[in-house]
């Protein structure tokens, strides 16, 4: 299995080459090139996690309810192209299955089929920043590919780094964290909108993205007429 | 006829220079800027039928600008209504079918016309694509990226990703090979047969209109 970034500039995207009996994961629908002997299954399920209610949780996780799932149909070579839906970069996250991911609901873009993937729920403060606050844990030893809104930068943390949660692609749990208001009090965070913030401390890798997506979908979101 | 394409495939725009005598034809609104001995004509090339077909059909201009420089060398900078690549390629004698909204430019001797691709393009992006036949350079451009893919047996391409292919290829729109979702629909995809070369793009407009959608405001406020 090998996975080959393409453009990184703007409108990045990845090609994963399969060899015969191997599989990928990737985020529902986010397909947009295969070699005509990949078999795409739909599915609730990835190693690990469990079937409808997990799918219903990622739902609320403001990820797909399903799972795309290629696999070969003939015995030969095959080939994937994943892209996400927004403009930006990707990036190839190699896990080592010593310490696991958490990535961002709308970051995920695929994997590879041995890596366990389950939600963490953040909780109400989650709620309060209007923000979805859901991280997928993945787990194993894999391929995972993240899809960033912009410009995507590793930041290799020792020490401690706030990060806007919009800002958040994924980070090695490895990584100690809280989420927090980024002003003084919750009244001066609303009034600078300013939402949450993540708090990291320790050793470990975060990728952040340049831009906030609900940010742009907010900046948008206005212009268009109104839905019932 | 010279021209250098920038910002490729972020934010390509292409700037063509001509000598007197050249003409460089182009999709109505695509010029951006240009040098002020350039002069336009804007026809609906081919005659009206041709134009027609080529708005109503294949959902390009009507109109197409012919342009030409007087008085020595002139420029012109054409850039598509969308952020994402340019594709440079070189017809000789031979034709490309373009998607809905991938043309951009050509050299004269190479003439369009809208294709008709049956009713299978209700679920598709349309019912017809724009034939470019003829010899010469052709610029054609994409929402994202532009990957070319050599296809030499069947390839896959979700709707909506296809922007051009070499007439050699057929396609076909068929659903993901094993569907279990009755809950909501799935993809569709195009399968192209045949051998020859065919291009694609890494963004989908539709995807980004689907993910901007939850974001409008409500009517109950």
């Amino acid at each position: 299995m090998q996975v080959e970034i393409a453009d990184n500039g703007a409108f990045g995207s990845a090609l994963v080459h399969l060899r015969p009996g191997e599989e990928f994961i990737s985020e529902g629908g986010s397909m947009f090139r295969a070699s005509s002997n990949v078999d795409i299954d739909v599915t609730t399920r990835t190693r690990g996690s469990g079937g409808i209610m997990s799918g219903i949780k990622r739902m609320i996780g403001g990820e797909h309810f399903f799972f795309s799932r290629y696999s070969i149909t003939d015995g030969q070579d095959a080939q994937v192209g994943l892209a996400p839906k927004l403009q930006g970069q990707v990036a190839l996250i190699e896990c080592d299955g010593m310490t696991r991911w958490l990535c961002a609901g709308g970051s995920y873009l695929g994997s590879g089929p041995d890596l366990g993937i389950d939600t963490q729920f953040q909780g109400l403060r989650g709620a309060l920043s209007g923000e979805s606050l859901f991280f997928l844990a993945v787990e194993g030893a894999g391929p995972l590919i993240v899809n960033a809104f912009g410009h995507i930068t590793p930041l290799d943390v020792q020490g401690e780094i706030t990060i806007d949660t919009g800002h958040v692609v994924a980070f090695q749990e490895s990584l100690e964290y809280s989420i927090g208001k980024a002003g003084g009090s919750w009244v001066s965070s609303v009034l600078t909108s300013e939402g949450l913030v993540m708090h990291f401390s320790g050793h470990g890798r975060v990728y952040v993205q340049s831009h906030n997506p609900s940010e742009f979908g907010k900046t948008l979101g206005p212009l268009l007429p109104k839905r019932n | 006829m010279d021209y250098v394409i920038h910002s490729n495939p972020s934010y390509s725009v292409v700037e063509v220079t001509i000598a007197p005598g050249e003409q460089i034809v182009t999709e109505s609104g695509a010029m951006a800027w240009m040098t002020p001995n350039m002069r336009a004509q804007t026809s609906a090339r081919g005659g009206i039928m041709s134009g027609l077909s080529r708005a109503v059909l294949s959902g390009e201009s009507f109109f197409q600008n012919t342009y030409e420089s007087e008085d020595g060398p002139g420029t012109i900078g054409l850039a598509p209504g969308q952020p994402g690549a340019i594709f440079v390629y070189e017809l000789n004698d031979d034709e490309l079918l373009l998607e809905k909204g991938a043309y951009l430019a050509s050299t004269t001797d190479i003439a369009t016309s809208s294709d008709f691709q049956g009713l299978r393009g209700l679920f598709n992006e349309g019912m017809f694509v724009l034939r470019v036949s003829g010899s010469g350079t052709l610029f054609f451009n994409a929402y994202g990226d532009i990957q070319e893919i050599e296809v030499d047996g069947t390839y896959v391409v979700d709707n909506g990703h296809a922007v051009a292919w070499q007439p050699t290829l057929q396609y076909r729109l068929t659903k993901a090979a094993r569907i279990r979702s009755f809950l909501f629909s799935d993809q569709i995809i195009m399968e192209f047969s045949g051998k020859g070369k065919l291009w694609v793009q890494s963004r989908n407009p539709r995807s980004l209109a689907d993910w901007v959608f939850p974001f409008r405001a409500t009517n109950q406020g």
